[in-house]
């Protein structure tokens, strides 16, 4: 018994049980302060920022692609969704009664993440596999110029194609909004957040028990080792970036309602991702959902007591000193060792 | 490729030329650049704007690659720190009266003290994660830019004295070539000496390069703090062309196109930059005005070009340059490249 409370008064002193203590202090202090909502808020942006951020830990942690272009994963999903959707609308504004009404957003969705994982076999066979076969050296910080071109050319693309203007949809299923704690949630975003935490379940569950996944795991940790009992590590490569760039393109997909599809929607995913990467670290899946959410409350908070706008700056400045103290991130420990160049 | 290979060592001949980065071809291309707005298409005053804004990336593109292409750090808050130059500039023209040919210049300093302040607190990360932290850094300062409104006016743009009585551009056009120059020679002239030595030694193996009794705390300070004096001059010389200065100059789209041009131009070489810029720049606006109906062909191109360096030829022109074109066999063309 002491033991156990010794281990826990250890982890509380920790930068990992500060962080966590502190923000859950902060969540409670905000909550009875200026009310429910901002919990309820901080929720339902956090599931939204964990889709996005797990898929670019994924990417930085098995390929060491530190991927600056993961936004526009996004915004191919929030595309995908919206040009899957819109027929599926217009034909239930004819038949009200048919079975699309309700299953015809999770074709959307569907659509969505399917895009994403064709998406992201293009990308490695077009860019990040011609990069390995040239070279590895100074891997990291190469491939992470390769993909701010990459993010370029697919904004512009989106533009050249689709044009600039908002292509957005109104409502998934509409209905009377939620109730929670005298809050009134719409029906859609409680879903997408349901939606969210279902998908970043089953991905945990596919890295933790199937086969692929713990393949997945070995490669990250040490590729060599993988390849030498037999992973065909190209192939893991493959499933990676399809698997990182699916969760990118669901999480538009399922918050079309919220973000209209244009060229430079990816932004703000991708900076609130890789604040979830460098606070949380390398960590596992686990760490950048818990961080995904305390990037959601520190947005939230931002924006209730500093006012609105001022969600960018204060983030980016908590980052920078995070990057100064704990260069590692909080819950990462290996960070320089998988990421020196 | 390593970026240390497409780093010429210059034919360092003991002529004054050779001394400060220059050879006779390259003094031709002064000269042209110099005649240019006399030289019939570029008469024209549009043309010559867009000759100005090539100059104003070509010098970034010089000040990005002496710490892009030599300590292998990429300063990816770059366009924020112009534009905090920028911004001093012209706060100082407005608010107090100073003359922005003064302003340029503190404007500059005030810069070379938040490199100082980037270069320290990156001083314990690598790689990618010093890229993050200036990226964050620029993220943060363009941040404050916006939202402080009374004292930036944000997004309305702060209106800034020009420089020049004129509304001509050939006498900016002739700024911006001295800018150019100045900027090239001195970072020319530091890779040059000993300290340049210690930058690629840092470069390529940090902790080769502390065994070998380089201190890298100074060497990274320093570079960063050259490279960002170069960014709020040439801010300061931004705003006071437009005669307007918004927040937009800090985008980080404006140091990808800095980038872009770096990249393409050659990695560590200073002068690949600079001198790509221009026909670069040039095609890219021709592709813009002639192919209206498309928008966003141009930077389609351009990310394009950039991927393809990036994954095929990493060297970029100046490799490309020093390998096929430097080596020729022609006695004429070798003389007038080489310093000899």
């Amino acid at each position: 018994m002491s033991d156990n409370l010794k281990d826990s008064i250890a982890w509380m002193k920790s930068a990992k049980g500060i962080t966590i203590l502190s923000s859950i202090l902060l969540a409670i202090f905000a909550t009875v302060n200026g009310g429910p909502y901002i919990l309820v808020n901080t929720i339902i942006t956090g599931g939204m920022i964990a889709l996005v951020a797990t898929g670019l830990t994924l990417m930085l942690g098995v390929l060491n692609i530190p991927a600056f272009s993961h936004g526009e994963y996004f915004m191919i999903g929030s595309l995908g969704a919206y040009y899957t959707f819109t027929p599926i609308h217009n034909y239930t504004t004819m038949h009200p009664d048919s079975f699309l009404v309700i299953w015809g957003p999770l074709v959307a969705i569907f659509a969505s993440m399917v895009v994403g994982v064709i998406a992201g076999i293009i990308t490695e066979f077009l860019v990040f596999k011609p990069l390995r076969k040239r070279s590895t050296d100074n891997w990291v910080m190469n491939s992470f110029l390769l993909t701010v071109g990459l993010s370029v050319l697919l904004v512009n693309l989106h533009q050249l194609i689709f044009g600039a203007e908002f292509k957005g949809i109104v409502r998934y299923w509409g209905g009377m909004p939620l109730t929670f704690a005298d809050v009134f949630v719409s029906r859609d975003r409680v879903i997408a957040f349901c939606l969210a935490a279902l998908i970043i379940f089953l991905f945990w569950a596919f890295m933790t028990y199937t086969r692929t996944g713990r393949a997945i795991r070995a490669v990250s940790q040490d590729a060599t080792g993988a390849q030498i009992v037999g992973i065909n590590i190209e192939t893991i490569f493959l499933i990676t970036i399809a698997l990182s760039c699916a969760l990118a393109g669901v999480a538009g997909g399922s918050l079309l309602f919220m973000y209209p599809a244009y060229p430079t929607m990816g932004l703000e995913p991708l900076y609130m991702a890789w604040f979830v990467v460098i606070l949380s670290g390398l960590g596992d899946i686990l760490g950048a959902v818990i961080g995904a959410f305390m990037v959601a409350l520190l947005k939230v908070v931002t924006v209730q007591y500093v006012g609105a706008g001022w969600d960018f700056v204060v983030p980016s400045i908590l980052i920078m000193f995070i990057l100064i103290f704990k260069p590692s991130g909080i819950f990462g420990t290996e960070v320089r060792g998988v990421l020196d160049t | 490729m390593e970026t240390t290979n497409t780093v010429q060592s210059s034919p360092a001949s003991g002529n004054l030329l050779g001394k400060i980065g220059f050879n006779p071809a390259g003094v031709l291309c002064v000269l042209l650049m110099l005649a240019l707005p006399y030289i019939p298409p570029f008469t024209d005053e549009y043309l010559l704007r867009w000759l100005i804004y090539a100059g104003f990336i070509a010098t970034l593109s010089v000040g990005f690659d002496f710490t892009a292409g030599y300590i292998n750090i990429v300063n990816f808050g770059y366009a924020a720190v112009a534009g905090y130059g920028g911004y001093t500039s012209s706060l100082l023209a407005v608010n107090f009266g100073i003359s922005p040919w003064i302003g340029i210049f503190i404007g500059g300093a005030n810069a070379a003290i938040l490199g100082f302040i980037i270069g320290m607190i990156s001083l314990r990360l690598r790689g990618i994660f010093a890229a993050c932290l200036s990226w964050f850094f620029g993220l943060a300062i363009m941040g404050l830019a916006i939202k402080l409104v009374w004292l930036t006016r944000g997004p309305l743009g702060l209106r800034t004295p020009k420089m020049f009585a004129t509304d001509s551009n050939v006498p900016y056009y002739y700024l911006m070539i001295v800018l150019l120059i100045v900027a090239y020679i001195i970072c020319k002239m530091l890779v040059e000496s000993k300290v340049g030595l210690a930058f690629k030694a840092i470069g390529q193996n940090m902790d080769a390069a502390r065994t070998s009794g380089i201190n890298p705390v100074f060497y990274r300070v320093f570079n960063f703090t050259i490279s960002c004096t170069i960014a709020g001059v040439m801010g300061g010389f931004y705003g006071h062309y437009y005669g307007i200065l918004t927040p937009d100059v800090m985008l980080t789209t404006k140091t990808v196109e800095v980038l872009a041009v770096a990249y393409i131009g050659g990695r560590g070489s200073l002068w690949g930059g600079a001198v790509i810029a221009f026909p670069f720049l040039f095609l890219m606006e021709v592709i813009r005005s002639t192919l209206s109906h498309l928008p966003g062909l141009n930077l389609v191109i351009y990310a394009l070009m950039l991927i393809l360096v990036m994954i095929y030829y990493p060297g970029g022109f100046s490799h490309f340059f020093d390998t096929h074109v430097r080596q020729s066999k022609n006695k004429i063309i070798r003389a007038l490249l080489n310093n000899k």
